[in-house]
């Protein structure tokens, strides 16, 4: 018999996939299971914090950009 | 009465400098002491808090200050659209009835204006606008100023005055001019431009329309004693005219040979509203002072730096105007420009503000990269015609800009000569021109026999004109030095663009002089002085093993991952390929060493950086000009500045300087000179490649953000259409991205340096050899490391020499008393308006 | 024909015909539809057949048409018979396929050409005198406040409280908003606008009036009203007459009950004084009219605007994402306000920028980039048209503007998420295809990796019986 394991399936690109590994090393308190570049299983309990820390993430590359001076 | 405020400061003042030191604290225009020990300097240094607080008077010196007198009408004007704005909701305003022919509106509480850009005016007030207003934004169809104290600064000292201008305003505006601004504008300008500082038969002035300016200065204590014993107190002459200059090369100069000629009239032809406005700023233009009278009392030559240092701490910057034509001490230059030579409108603009009241106003000239701001510069001199002295960015430079002189002008070649570590030459006869560079008049230490003659020779004459070239780059202290060792009457300062991550800006206007002329980049590249370019911003996505990499690392190790990702190489590779094909030439940016070698290396492509020497330097670069052969050229941070290169068609940009604007803007620049090609309508392109998620995007939009507000506009390529059919795509198995990756992580610290010491100004200051330099280097990348990470810093402003950042503190000092000085009379004003 | 009837016209057609039957025993709605609803055949073959007293066969009515045209005639008795306002035999082998007009339908729309009867179908005019204020330039007023209110209310409950100058919308209306979607109550959220709601605010004013009515009639029901008398009403204010003062007690009590809620919807005034007469606002007798009646809709409004550029395009978009709406509106403000970053406003003017945030913003309440960048292009400036025109039709917004909403929005949506079961440890490769193909036959399956012998599904209850019958065997 195979097994079913409950969970969210997650379709990304690999950078994002990258990060949410990263995530995930700490505490391992998302990934179900690792699938392959582009999709992983995630707990479903866990995924509206994933998406909490993903956007987190990042920001470092979306922080408002400032103009010349003005505003 | 204004009067009795400004008597109260001053007593305030001179009380503070009575506290201080013995020695007089230095000024802006800097003293000659600079070199001299630590000993001279006061130990009542403003503290760091008092500095903070300095800085944000300066920020808050603005219309903000001039809040607008609270209407009685709460309800009205409210509706449920209101809460948007907060209290930047002027629907109370009332419009006047034929709002829809006037192409402006006006903003009380920041002083923005925004202007109709397809108004029948339009022409019109653009430029009163860039006399008045610093431009912020200027797409297409309305474009943003704001009015600030040192537009009006610029404004004041081409002539205007502030009822003037007020009225001109209120004809343009669709709302009536706000009270609060009209204050602020009546008293910025109050202070400004009051008192010039002028050399007439070569004596020294200090000279105002206003006598009792003038007795208030005579009766200030340190002032005072300065006037020439047994001149007269004061003496008066009528007003200088601009009639009688005719700038060469200009429309007025073809037509005219002798003397006696009106300055610049309106254009003919014109509808009667336009003409009204014109004929209003010309006025304003030609006219000086609201009085036909200039009152003024004589100093002696030393007493000079004085005086301005104590003008300021008064409140009362002083305007450098220099009356070459009547300055019969020094000699004359024989030059002219060539008949050949055409200038353009923009350029004859800007001069024209120069030149405005028939002297030499010190300021500063802003024109896009490309648009002939060598040629201003070569105007210029041609109209004073006195002894110049120009400084240039690098060697390089200097010898580019003694060709164009050759060129353009008549000028004998033995009348004009280069000083730079290869040349120490003089001119032949009296008088002439000396091309350098900064580094070679600011360097420290020891010099070579033949260098410190020529630096004697300098510094002993009196030059007519000063020009400072790229003043964007240049630190600001080293203005300083500059500009204190070498006595000259005027200064113009030439750039692409005044902007500078350190803010410095407020000291450049001071060290050389306010804004003169901004032109318009769309404008001119509309008109086809410049290239048009269509811009993009490719974003190539991060391999896996990359990324993950990126993610684990330091920030410095982060940078040089994201600039070798093998997407973006593959993307580098793909536009060359591409534009090669199409006959383009290309250069490349990179400013990381590591990266250059790399990439150039592993597509065969020539580069230059720091470290490359002169003659190969030439080489290659006559290469790239003229051998189809050779049509990509790599360059480090030095293409940004010391290299002309007409003719490249497309830039790509690999690596840069995290959020810098201006170098983002400099960058662009390099290409704006090209017109050959026209397709799409565009003469040029110019690529940003970024790695996609990660901080680079950040910075890579945050640079971009000054080109954005001059009109351009950043496509997104997401993907490169037919890359992976590129026959010999780099990288293209993972093994070898792997490979590649495996050489980025071992790159030691030297090879993630992003910063290239090769020409570095900065570092040339020291005066030591490159040997020593690159020690130097050393201690100071880690420093300069902490600050960029925090985004925004630009590296060749940075302070590393110990002494250097004593200096600097002490700089920060001298601002103290003026800005200080103004937010005191702001906050009274404040008070005064609360009560009423 | 418009498309903001279209919605109307779907409603219609999804009804059955014994509401048809009933529907078409007023001639207000025979009229209305015959109006509106028919293209010119359609049209042509009803008043061919009109007068008729028995059925004719349907290849008579070829004789109206070109013989080379198949399609149209198709279409045309399609619809009729769609709208029971023809009945067509079936097809048999002896008989030859007959058409005639149902009964109904025929009776009345003869009653509504030629007059007669006593159905009231048309309104009762007042005999009382009426307030000489009760003009048209009033009506229009109170049509228009009542409207935008409604309209304000969609846009503007966005969790901060009423802010309008007048009180809004009953909460009837309100409660009707929410049933349809339009709008949300969710506070934590941000709450307010939905999805649905921009579109509807994105609407020309003629579909937006039908949204909303259509929405009323749906939940008739639960407002304890008939859905047919609502819609024969709704036909009959259509054929009213603008300005004209109408009695109220000729109304049945059902109509009475639904003429609480056309006030609430600014399709109908009661003066305060004479609560026995009802005056039809622009926006009812409107409702049924063609597309050139339309636009006197809009001109209506414009009317009451100072500014004529009510309708005109009045939006300057930046290639530097600076935005300039030229607008007194608070309506436009706040639909502006959904998606930019507002700053300064001048009397006649207001500026403001689009910025990641304020389109993050916007997506968060369900509003598309697409949406966006309609809403901007609808609106344009003249001076972008007159741009657009001037580089031989080029795009009227700055493309790398339009391209950065979008790309706002996929930066939002990295990681797309599908709830399920993920089935590994198959036996063997035969149980994997098996399950796997299965799967994907019902629709259930979301990802598979050959190699690995893996699935992911999103419901699993098929699957399951699946498997068990497979063991079985």
């Amino acid at each position: 018999m195979p097994r079913a394991i409950r969970g969210v399936l997650v379709e990304c690109d690999p950078s994002i996939k990258s990060i949410i590994v990263k995530i995930d090393s700490e505490e391992h308190a998302f990934i179900v299971e690792d699938l392959d570049d582009q999709t992983l299983v995630i707990k479903e309990n866990m995924l509206a914090i994933l998406k909490m820390r993903l956007d987190e993430a990042l920001k470092e590359t979306q922080q408002p950009p400032s103009d010349s001076g003005s505003d | 009465m204004p009067a009795k405020r400004k008597a109260s400061s001053n007593v305030r003042g001179s009380t503070k400098i009575g506290r201080d030191s013995a020695v007089s604290t230095p000024g802006p225009a800097t003293p000659r002491s600079i070199g001299s020990s630590s000993d001279e300097y006061s130990d009542a240094e403003p503290s760091e808090s008092e500095k903070e607080n300095m800085k944000r008077n300066i920020n808050s010196f603005s219309v903000e200050n001039y809040k607008a007198k609270q209407r009685s009408h709460a309800v009205s004007g409210m509706d449920s659209a209101s809460h948007h704005f907060g209290a930047n909701d002027f629907s109370y305003l009332s419009l006047k009835p034929d709002h829809d022919n006037r192409p402006l509106w006006i903003d009380p509480h920041k002083g923005r204006i925004i202007l109709e850009s397809f108004s029948p005016l339009a022409t019109h007030a653009q430029d009163f606008l860039t006399t008045i207003a610093e431009p912020l934004s200027r797409p297409i169809f309305l474009h943003e100023y704001a009015l600030t104290p040192h537009s009006l600064y610029a404004a004041v000292s081409v002539g205007l005055d502030p009822k003037d201008i007020i009225n001109v305003l209120d004809r343009l505006s669709k709302i009536p001019v706000p009270d609060n601004i009209r204050d602020f504008i009546t008293s910025c300008t109050h202070s400004y431009g009051k008192v010039k500082l002028v050399l007439k038969d070569t004596k020294h002035y200090v000279e105002s329309s206003d006598p009792e300016m003038l007795q208030r200065l005579l009766k200030d204590e340190v002032i005072g004693p300065l006037r020439v014993q047994g001149t007269e107190e004061i003496t008066s002459a009528s007003a200088p005219k601009m009639a009688g200059l005719v700038i060469p090369g200009t429309k007025n100069f073809a037509g005219v040979q002798q003397a006696q000629l009106e300055g610049a009239k309106p254009k003919e032809g014109e509808n009667v509203q336009q003409e009204d406005i014109v004929a209003t700023l010309n006025e304003d233009d030609d006219d000086d002072e609201d009085a036909d009278a200039v009152h003024h009392f004589e100093i002696g030559d030393t007493a000079v730096e004085t005086v301005q240092k104590r003008c300021l701490e008064l409140g009362l910057p002083v305007l450098e105007e220099y009356d070459f034509r009547n300055d019969s001490h020094n000699a004359n230059l024989d030059i002219d420009l060539k008949p050949s030579a055409q200038i353009r409108h923009y350029q004859e603009k800007s001069l024209s503000k120069m030149f405005g009241n028939g002297r030499a106003k010190s300021g500063i000239i802003v024109l896009p990269c490309g648009a002939g701001k060598t040629l201003v510069g070569i105007t210029a001199a041609c109209t004073v015609k006195k002894g110049v002295i120009i400084l240039c960015t690098s060697s390089m430079s200097v010898i580019q800009w003694r060709q164009e002189f050759l060129k353009w002008s008549n000028i004998n070649p033995s009348d004009i000569a280069i000083f730079t570590s290869d040349n120490k030459d003089k001119f032949a006869r009296n008088t002439g021109i000396i091309v350098t560079s900064y580094s070679m008049v600011a360097q420290r230490g020891k010099r070579s026999y033949d260098s410190q003659k020529m630096m004697d020779f300098i510094q002993s004459r009196e030059w007519g004109l000063m020009i400072l070239d790229e003043v964007h780059v240049v630190p600001a202290n080293m203005f300083r030095k500059v500009t204190s060792t070498i006595k000259t009457h005027s200064k113009l300062g030439l750039t692409a663009t005044l902007l500078r991550e350190d803010d410095k800006i407020s000291d450049l206007n001071f060290l050389i002089g306010p804004k003169l002329y901004e032109a318009n980049w769309m404008e001119l590249a509309e008109q086809g002085h410049i290239a048009r370019v269509q811009c993009a911003e490719v974003w190539c996505p991060m391999t896996t093993e990359f990324y993950s990499e990126y993610l684990r690392h330091s920030a410095k190790k982060k940078q040089l991952i994201w600039t070798m990702n093998p997407r973006k190489f593959q993307a580098c590779q793909f536009l060359i390929d591409y534009h090669e094909k199409r006959g383009d030439k290309i250069i490349v940016f990179a400013d990381n060493i590591y990266a250059l070698k790399a990439y150039a290396t592993k597509l065969n492509k020539a580069f230059i950086y720091g470290e490359t020497g002169n003659a190969e330097r030439m080489r290659i670069l006559e290469n790239f000009q003229h051998n189809d052969k050779i049509n990509t050229l790599f360059l480090s941070k030095i293409g940004d500045t010391s290299l002309d290169l007409p003719e490249a068609t497309c830039l790509i940009q690999i690596s840069s300087h995290y959020g810098s604007r201006r170098q983002e803007a400099q960058r662009l620049g390099r290409i704006l000179r090209a017109k050959r090609r026209n397709d799409e309508g565009f003469n040029a392109f110019f690529y940003s490649l970024v790695s996609k998620d990660t901080q680079e995007m950040y910075f890579s939009s945050k640079r971009q953000a000054f080109l954005v507000d001059q009109g351009y506009a950043f496509k997104v390529i997401t993907h490169l259409q037919g890359i992976e059919d590129l026959p010999g795509l780099a990288f293209s198995t993972p093994s070898e991205r792997r490979e590649l990756l495996q050489n980025v992580l071992i790159a030691n610290d030297a090879d993630m340096d992003n910063d290239d010491k090769g020409d570095d100004m900065f570092h040339m200051m020291d005066g030591k050899s490159k040997a020593k330099a690159k020690k130097k280097a050393n201690a100071r990348r880690t420093a300069g490391a902490l600050s960029e990470l925090a985004g925004g810093q630009d590296m060749a402003y940075v302070e590393q020499n110990k002494s250097k950042n004593k200096e600097l503190k002490r700089k920060k000092g001298e601002h103290n008393s003026f800005f200080k000085k103004l937010q005191r009379d702001q906050e009274k004003r404040r008070k005064a308006l609360d009560e009423d | 024909m418009s498309v903001s009837s279209l919605a109307s016209f779907e409603y219609l057609e999804g009804l059955p015909g014994t509401t048809f039957r009933r529907l078409y025993l007023q001639p207000s709605t025979t009229l209305a539809i015959f109006r509106r609803m028919l293209p010119h055949l359609a049209k042509t073959f009803v008043m061919a057949m009109l007068y008729m007293t028995k059925p004719i066969p349907l290849t008579d009515l070829d004789l109206w048409v070109h013989p080379s045209s198949k399609r149209q005639p198709t279409e045309a008795l399609s619809l009729l018979s769609r709208l029971h306002i023809v009945h067509i035999t079936a097809r048999t082998r002896d008989e030859p396929q007959v058409v005639s007009l149902t009964k109904a339908f025929g009776s009345s729309l003869r009653l509504a050409l030629t007059g007669g009867g006593d159905h009231q179908s048309f309104g009762v005019p007042s005999n009382d005198s009426t307030t000489a204020d009760v003009d048209l330039n009033f009506l229009d007023d109170y049509a228009q406040m009542q409207w935008e209110g409604i309209l304000h209310f969609v846009v503007s409950s966005v969790g901060e409280g009423m802010r309008q100058n007048t009180q809004g919308p009953t909460p009837a209306v309100k409660q009707l908003l929410e049933s349809g979607n339009l709008v949300t109550r969710a506070r934590h959220s941000g709450g307010g606008i939905t999805q649905a709601g921009f579109s509807f605010l994105l609407q020309e004013a003629n579909a937006q009036v039908w949204t909303l009515l259509l929405l009323w009639i749906k939940n008739a029901k639960q407002m304890e009203m008939d859905s047919v008398d609502v819609l024969s009403f709704l036909f009959m204010l259509g054929s009213l007459e603008l300005g004209r003062a109408y009695s109220t007690t000729t109304l049945t009590d059902s109509q009475k009950q639904m003429i609480t809620y056309l006030v609430d919807f600014g399709l109908v005034y009661i003066p305060p004084s004479s609560k026995n007469q009802f005056f039809p606002t622009r926006l009812a007798t409107t409702l049924t009219s063609d597309a050139t009646a339309l636009r006197s809709v809009a001109a209506g409004f414009d009317a009451a605007h100072t500014n004529a550029a009510a309708q005109k395009g009045f939006i300057i978009i930046e290639t530097n994402y600076r935005l300039y709406a030229y607008t007194t509106s608070p309506l436009q403000i706040a639909v502006l306000s959904l998606f930019t970053k507002l700053t300064t406003r001048y009397p006649n003017m207001v500026s403001g920028r689009i910025t990641r945030e304020s389109i993050y913003r916007a997506i968060s309440h369900g509003i598309t980039s697409d949406q966006v960048i309609s809403y901007l292009s609808t609106h344009a400036h003249p001076q972008l048209l007159k741009a657009s025109a001037a580089h031989g039709g080029g795009p009227v917004l700055p493309p790398t503007v339009v391209d950065q909403i979008r790309l706002w929005q996929i930066e939002n949506e990295r990681m797309k998420a599908t709830s399920g079961f993920l089935f590994k440890e198959f036996e063997n490769q035969q149980e994997y295809d098996g399950c796997a193909k299965y799967a994907d036959e019902v629709g259930v399956l979301v990802w598979k990796s050959d190699p690995k012998r893996m699935f992911f599904v999103s419901r699993v209850e098929q699957l399951k019986d699946y498997i068990k019958s497979r063991k079985m065997k």
